[in-house]
């Protein structure tokens, strides 16, 4: 059975990912209300995570196979991002002044934003193998298709 | 922010995530007794909100207010998040999602001391 991305296991990281939406978006709404130019680099970084994290959890708990590449996107940016960020912060400390949620590579959230996006994709991987890798299914949805169509 | 209740709410909350976390193990769904420690978790979580914003409209601030007005307001959101999400899932899955957020809870209170100035981060 193709399972949706957004059941069982898979809702536990819409979870997650609705727990870091928020986190990361009170925290940078309100820097950016109250305090944009102090860093505002470091701050509008952690407002875009955090709409990413909400798209990534909207897009997981979908059932639309659109939604599917919508949250892999969101995974894939988040998993570059936080490696950037994390090295650059790193390397060069005084390009981010103030903390964001990728800063040493998520360091200050427990890493929890460096193993997020890799197990979304894990799990988006781990939900289409049923649908498209069974030989059985996928001879039989060949066959079904070309004789439908003829 | 008063410790006891710093406590309270970490105290609460572990529990309620041990609770949670036992009834996945043992393949339940989330139920009536989940909410119920979610709702605890709430209100405790509620009574430390309210009075940290008391305290702050009375002039004693934290060191970095900003910080922790944010992360005050997703703790309290933080619990009925997790309930209406846990609550959908009628698996296993769903009490893991409410002991998750069970967890989350006292990181959230831990910071929230952190950055008001009591407890040394």
């Amino acid at each position: 059975m193709a399972e949706p991305a957004g059941t069982g296991p898979g809702r536990v990281l819409v979870a997650v990912y609705g727990f870091f939406a928020i986190a990361a978006g009170a925290r940078a709404g309100w820097q950016l209300a109250t305090r944009f130019h102090e860093a505002p680099v470091a701050y509008l970084l952690s407002a875009l995570a955090a709409a990413i994290y909400l798209v990534a959890a909207v897009a997981l708990a979908s059932r639309r196979p659109a939604a599917r590449r919508v949250a892999t996107a969101c995974c894939t940016v988040e998993l570059i991002g936080v490696l950037l960020v994390g090295t650059i912060s790193v390397a060069l400390p005084d390009t981010f002044p103030r903390a964001t949620v990728w800063s040493g590579f998520g360091m200050g959230y427990a890493f929890v934003p460096l193993v997020l996006p890799v197990l979304g994709l894990l799990w988006l991987r781990h939900t289409r193998r049923p649908a498209t890798d069974s030989t059985a299914a996928s001879s039989g949805g060949r066959g079904h298709s070309s004789e439908e169509s003829r | 922010m008063d410790d006891g209740l710093a406590y309270t709410v970490i105290g609460t909350s572990l529990v309620v995530a041990a609770f949670s976390g036992l009834m996945a193990l043992l393949g339940r769904p989330p139920r009536l007794a989940h909410l119920v420690g979610l709702s605890l978790v709430e209100l405790v979580m509620v009574v430390y909100a309210v009075l940290a914003m008391g305290k702050m409209f009375t002039g004693e601030r934290p060191d970095a207010m900003a910080t922790f007005v944010g992360y005050l307001l997703t703790a309290v959101l933080i619990p009925p998040l997790g309930a209406l999400l846990g609550w959908a899932e009628r698996t296993r899955w769903g009490s893991v999602i409410i002991s998750a957020t069970c967890l989350v809870v006292p990181i959230m209170v831990v910071r929230l001391q952190q950055v008001w100035g009591v407890w040394d981060g």
